[in-house]
């Protein structure tokens, strides 16, 4: 065993360029394989361990998630509150409301989302794991003051936003008391692009018709109880509404759902682009065996010529490419590492999200399975072929 | 009587052209011969001589080898026939050039499952029987023509055949060096082996015990 093992290793040495091409095509497609799912992995339990701070937290939407997408069907009302508020084992609600306004700074004018609701409420869902760049947050008996989302104090207008400067929104005059800090990714849609009031103003500046309420937060007091609530709420909204499904109350539960739901179909795209990967390299690996073959016939034919039988040859060629696949798939995964740290420090930096890569020791078993089976399989037809030839054509080929 | 050839035939087509190699040969080797095959190019001695060693199937007629008709003998056994019972050494020596001469004649052992220790023991004296103790570990590539005929003959008796083929063994050889390997063939016929050898040369064939000629693929009377 040993020395055919050594044979093999030979015949490979002995055709370093090829040998390493090959290796290098299986490398890098197991390195694909194993860096994207490690990314992957590391920014949803990065994601999800940021979210399990809101485990008590439930958020009502008057509308409906399909997927990826969110229908709203209308806003909820004052009765809808009072309603919430009925049901046992909440500690606290908060209602919400947004909105596009006409915002104008130093002449020029840019339509803004507006966000206003119970000052705590939004400190604690935003000023907390966001922070202020400038200035201060919301006051309950604030009126005609706002803060700022970080793009739109820098990027709306043409000169920067800053505290204590006028904004006029939908005509009303207002004073920027606070600017957010840059978000990170799970923040930045939220916060950077919207001008966050008091409720009070919102409904003044939105308008009585808009002004009703387009999201809902719940605390409660005990987590185990979280999922009951939030049935019990939507159906007491949906009755408000005479509809069945009217709200949809989302929990952090429900939530990591959704995420480790579009996580595992995202992990399954980036595994299919790196199977594709690896399809290409095993017809690299085909090809190089058909080679070897073609190039060692005089050689196989000298084997069989002194008592090689079809299976010894086969068991030589296929020895072969699993040597070659293995040490690629040893290197794949090593690299794979590397580029998983690599990939996660650049996307880190660009969403403004801490993670590193979650490297799984299943992931790394089954990049070796992986390269090893796609090794066997594509030098399975040339080995077969290679065992096959009549020796004495065999021998006088070459 | 160790070989039996009766009515061999082998026809090669070559697209429509059909090329008969062998007619109607008819041949018996006792065990312990010592048997010369002369005769111009193309008369059939190579295709002969791959039929007896299994490396090639006739068109038709029958052999028997050590009592055994190859035509019933499944590819593995062909393999086992070539493996322990025929050594066959080329005109082209045809050494594994990644191996080293022990390596090369340790082969057939090794797809025999000999271990590796045995295996390398008696390629040893092998390559000391034919004179190459002091070359053991050097490739074929870095030998001359004689030395690497004399490592091919090595490996042809790894397995202890009983039958050595030698189809021109010393036609890429000097002259003297011919002499070295049919010395070595005539020691081995003394020590009880089947010796068959293909060659031109007259002053070659004069080693062997009997001597028979072919021309067109037939086996022309005996003298
Ligand atoms: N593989 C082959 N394909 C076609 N014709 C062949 C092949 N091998 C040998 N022949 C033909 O068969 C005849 C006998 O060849 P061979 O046995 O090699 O003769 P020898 O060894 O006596 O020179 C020749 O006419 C040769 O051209
Ligand atoms: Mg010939």
């Amino acid at each position: 065993m040993i020395d055919i093992i050594l044979m093999a290793y030979r015949d490979l040495s002995e055709r370093k360029a090829r040998t390493i091409l090959t290796l290098l095509g299986i490398a890098v497609g197991i390195a694909a394989i194993v860096s994207l799912v490690s990314v992957g992995y590391g920014m949803q339990e990065a994601i999800t361990g940021e979210l399990t701070v809101f485990a008590d937290l439930i958020s009502v939407m008057p509308g409906k998630l399909a997927g990826m997408s969110y229908v709203e069907l209308g806003s909820f009302t004052d009765r809808d509150i009072r309603d919430i508020r009925r049901i046992g084992g909440i500690k606290e609600v908060t209602a919400m409301t947004h909105g596009a306004a006409e915002v104008e700074y130093r002449n020029e004018r840019k339509p803004v989302f507006v966000l206003g609701g119970d000052t705590d409420a939004l400190s604690s869902f935003y000023v907390e794991p966001v922070g202020l760049d400038e200035g201060r947050w919301l006051r309950e008996n604030d009126y005609r003051v706002c803060v700022i989302g970080n793009r739109v104090a820098t990027e709306f207008f043409d000169e920067p936003v800053h505290v204590n400067d006028k904004l006029r929104i939908n005509g009303e005059k207002f004073i920027v008391a606070g600017v957010f800090k840059k978000a990170s990714m799970l923040y930045a849609m939220d916060v950077d692009p919207h001008i966050f009031l008091t409720l009070r103003a919102a409904k003044d500046v939105l308008g009585n018709e808009k002004a009703k309420y387009k999201y809902i937060t719940v605390r409660v007091y005990n987590i185990e109880e979280v999922d009951e609530i939030a049935d019990e709420l939507e159906e007491r909204i949906n009755d408000n509404h005479g509809l069945d499904e009217f709200a949809t109350a989302m929990t952090m539960g429900s939530m990591l759902e959704r995420i480790s739901s579009v996580f595992s179909i995202l992990r399954g795209v980036l595994v299919g682009i790196a199977a594709i990967a690896l399809v290409v390299a095993s017809i690299g690996i085909m090809n190089t065996m058909l080679m070897a073959v073609m190039e060692r016939t005089h050689e196989i034919g000298v084997m069989k010529a002194i008592g090689a039988k079809n299976s010894d040859v086969l068991s030589l060629f296929l020895l072969e490419s699993c040597m070659v696949s293995l040490i690629g798939g040893v290197a794949g995964c090593i690299l794979g590492v590397i580029l998983a740290r690599v990939v996660s420090l650049v996307v880190s930096s660009a969403l403004g999200m801490e993670f590193v890569p979650t490297v799984k020791v299943g992931v790394l078993f089954a990049g070796v399975g992986v390269a090893m089976c796609v090794g066997v399989l594509s030098g399975f037809y040339p080995a077969r072929k290679a065992s096959k030839m009549s020796p004495v054509e065999a021998v006088r080929y070459g | 009587m160790i070989i039996r050839v009766e009515y061999l035939s082998k026809v090669y087509r070559m697209g429509k052209v059909e090329v008969p190699a062998l007619r109607d040969v008819n041949l018996e080797i006792e065990e312990g011969e010592f048997l010369a095959i002369m005769g111009p190019s193309g008369s059939g001695k190579s295709t002969l001589l791959n039929i007896i060693g299994c490396l090639d199937k006739p068109t038709g007629g029958r052999v028997f080898i050590d009592g055994a008709n190859t035509a019933s003998l499944s590819e593995n056994e062909l393999a086992e026939v070539r493996r322990d019972k025929v050594g066959f050494v080329f005109q082209q020596f045809n050494l594994i050039h990644s191996l080293n001469a022990l390596e090369n004649v340790s082969l057939p052992m090794f797809f025999a499952g000999v271990s590796r220790g045995e295996r390398l023991k008696r390629a040893e004296e092998l390559l000391a029987k034919v004179g190459l103790r002091e070359r053991m570990h050097h490739k074929p590539l870095e030998l001359s023509g004689g030395q690497q005929q004399r490592v091919a003959i090595a490996r042809a008796l790894a397995n202890n055949p009983k039958i050595v083929i030698g189809d021109e063994p010393t036609g890429n050889v000097d002259t003297e060096a011919g002499n070295v390997i049919m010395g070595i063939l005539g020691d081995l016929n003394r020590e009880g082996k089947t010796i068959i050898v293909v060659t031109h040369d007259p002053v070659i064939a004069a080693h062997a015990k009997r001597v028979i000629r072919m021309r067109d693929g037939r086996l022309l009377d005996e003298e």
